[in-house]
């Protein structure tokens, strides 16, 4: 089987767990608005809880498999890695922006200002401009192989960065903390609502790694068609 | 080892006789960091905030900006003829390379860190040398932390389009954590705290030092290949 | 056969790629004491990227490059610091090379008739002055092989007079060089053998002894013209 035929095998069985987790997803909605109970302090804004913390959680995934394929590309030199750790990272950026909006979607209506420098906001806030930097510094870099090999390098210390951002802004927090104390994600969660966050978080797990695998497919072929054109000429 | 030692000192020496004779980089930073300690004073409501409310953080944003300045200078002076190639065709081992520029931007950056400590304490009234050892400690430890990473990352951009824009984009978000912690503890020495009370964030950048320059010697190879 | 101490270079099956593309494929390269090669070839050929790999300022996608002797490169830059002085730059690539560096730099500065700019800044130096500086510091570590990059290009004729004398005197002391260079009434005493790069591959070796290099140049480059 050629490179483009693996890597457009690879692009439809993503396919097909994405709309897996499309479904999935529904549910999740169905059983988040529906059967789960409503918040007493926060009523139904807090609902949005189900889809921001997952969305941070799957920043993270994204974050960590970019940084650990970084190292991986930096070992083996393969620039396949390259592209997996590519992909991870734009999906990375793409579930940061979902959990950047929906925190001041969910913020404003219950403590009414659209930002605060809660932990977890400003670490993912911090994750989001360091996805960003790694795409745009590949964007500029022409060359694959010096593409590559720079790539992984901001991978890598953009994944030791990110506990140590986490961990200033822990410190900081609990020096000064918020005007109105919150509590999203205390493990005092009761059960019903307990199990809603961890079927999201599956189902936000899966739609991660089906975006990923389409997104490394079509990095793949995207690649051979540059590789095909480069040499016919 | 010799060798490394050797050749990162000749590299250094080198960068700061460059600088020195054209002091481009190092003027431009020093009339940046005036500007930035007084733009800071006046662009407050000096009845709501006083001076020295607002002076640690005054302090380290016109450290790391004026340093962002400086570290572009490093890897763009060995452009115009392109020297790097000359060292790169000596046996010198190739870290040798980041611990000379390393070194001498933590010249070049001390050296504006320097002038503008009494130039801070001028304006913004503050008694800094109740607290001198302590604060040019944290001072050293959180410098030596983003001018490792900015080193490396100066090396990683020289070579793109868009140098001075991608610099800070890449660099601002290491800077968070040796940045905050700059503040948070030249706010609590200024404060009169001791100094054993502040370890959870002395540990912080000494873990971030330590992890970061390591890292960032051993990754300039990669960044140097062509 | 000659004896492999006298091997100065040894390049087998060099490949190179830059985005996507193959810029040199399958070159077979073996230089020895006292060879002169003038390397020839159409625009976009290869040719400065063939000399940086050779030199190792490229790492080979495949291949391998021995280099059982030292190299020195004079490009098409300069590799000089404009800020110092020629005496400064000569030093601190001394430094770098682990050579002693007040004698040699004064008697290089001294053969390639620099003497009396040593102490002014190389960023004041015409092309030719630069030229001299950047083969000086070639030198420093005493090569054994010398490569060149369009040495003469941007000369005028008594610089270039100047240069061409350079070569004569390495080529009379038995050091090897790979020259990069289209001017053959000049070059053309200098070399012992030319060879023709194009679209990456290396052709075959032509022996200059007893042959007009302005012809055999002519030959090479028939295609191309």
């Amino acid at each position: 089987m050629t490179l483009r035929d693996s890597a457009a095998r690879l692009g439809r069985i993503g396919a097909g767990i994405t709309v897996l987790a499309f479904l999935g997803l529904a549910a999740v909605y169905v059983r988040a608005l529906v059967y789960t109970p409503v918040e007493a302090n926060q009523g139904a804004a807090q609902k949005i809880f189900y889809v921001h913390v997952p969305a941070a959680w799957s920043a993270l995934i994204a974050i960590s498999v970019t940084g650990l394929l970084s190292i991986l590309y930096l070992w083996l030199k393969d620039r396949r890695i390259d592209l997996a750790a590519a992909a991870s990272a734009e999906v990375g950026v793409a579930f940061a922006t979902i959990m950047l909006t929906t925190g001041p979607i969910w913020g404003k209506p219950i403590w009414g200002t659209w930002w605060t420098w809660d932990a977890r906001l400003t670490s993912t806030l911090f994750l989001f401009l360091l996805f960003v930097g790694y795409l745009v510094l590949r964007g500029v870099l022409v060359d694959p192989t010096v593409r590559a090999n720079l790539s992984a390098v901001i991978g890598v210390l953009g994944m030791i960065l990110v506990p140590f951002i986490h961990l200033t802004v822990y410190m900081f927090r609990t020096l000064h903390p918020a005007p109105i104390v919150l509590k999203p994600s205390a493990p005092s969660l009761p059960g019903v609502m307990l199990v809603t966050l961890m079927s999201s978080l599956g189902v936000f797990t899966l739609l991660y790694i089906g975006f990923m695998m389409q997104r490394y497919a079509l990095g793949l072929l995207r690649e051979a068609r540059e590789e095909e054109m480069a040499n016919a000429s | 080892m010799g060798a490394l030692l050797r050749g990162a000192w000749a590299i250094a020496v080198k960068d700061i006789a460059i600088e020195w004779r054209t002091k481009t980089a190092f003027a431009s930073g020093l009339v940046f960091a005036v500007l930035v300690l007084a733009v800071l004073f006046f662009s407050r409501d000096p009845t709501a905030v006083s001076s020295q409310d607002i002076a640690p953080g005054a302090l380290w944003v016109t450290f790391t900006f004026a340093a962002m300045l400086g570290l572009n200078r490093a890897f763009l002076l060995e452009r115009e003829m392109h020297g790097l190639d000359g060292i790169l065709l000596t046996p010198v081992p190739r870290s040798a390379i980041f611990w000379g520029k390393f070194a001498a931007n933590l010249v070049f950056v001390g050296t504006i860190e320097a002038i503008s400590v009494p130039l801070f304490v001028l304006f913004y009234d503050v008694p800094i040398w109740l607290r001198f050892p302590e604060v040019v400690l944290v001072i050293a430890m959180a410098t030596i932390a983003f001018v490792a990473v900015g080193t490396l990352l100066s090396a990683m951009v020289v070579r793109t389009r868009y140098a001075e824009l991608m610099l800070p984009l890449l660099l601002l978000p290491f800077l968070v954590p040796p940045l905050v912690g700059g503040v948070q503890l030249t706010a609590r020495l200024l404060e009169g705290r001791p100094l054993s009370d502040l370890g959870g964030w002395l540990k912080l950048i000494g873990a971030f030092d330590i992890a970061f320059v390591t890292l960032s010697a051993l990754l300039f190879q990669v960044v140097l290949e062509e | 056969m000659p004896p492999s101490a006298d091997v100065v270079l040894s390049a087998t099956g060099i490949a190179r790629r830059f985005a996507y593309r193959l810029v040199l494929a399958n070159v077979d390269l073996t230089l020895r004491r006292g060879d002169v090669l003038l390397l020839v070839g159409p625009n976009g050929a290869g040719k400065t990227t063939l000399l940086r790999v050779l030199a190792g300022l490229l790492s080979p996608s495949a291949g391998q490059v021995e280099r059982p002797g030292a190299i020195g490169m004079v490009g098409h830059e300069a590799m000089l610091y404009p800020a110092l002085s020629a005496r400064e730059n000569l030093r601190f690539f001394a430094r770098l090379h682990g050579v002693d560096g007040r004698g040699r730099v004064d008697t290089l500065l001294g053969q390639v008739g620099l003497s009396h700019r040593a102490d002014d800044r190389v960023g004041t130096f015409s092309r030719g002055m630069l030229q001299r500086v950047a083969i000086a510091r070639a030198l420093l570590h005493e090569p054994g092989l010398l490569l060149f990059d369009e040495p003469l290009s941007g000369l005028d004729a008594t610089a270039s007079r100047t240069l061409v004398g350079l070569l004569q005197d390495f080529r009379d002391r038995g050091t090897a060089m790979i020259i990069v260079s289209h001017e053959m009434e000049r070059l053309g005493k200098v070399a012992t053998h030319m060879v023709r790069l194009a679209a990456g591959r290396l052709g075959e070796l032509e022996s200059l002894a007893g042959r007009d290099p302005v012809a055999v140049f002519a030959d090479l480059m028939r295609g191309d013209l």
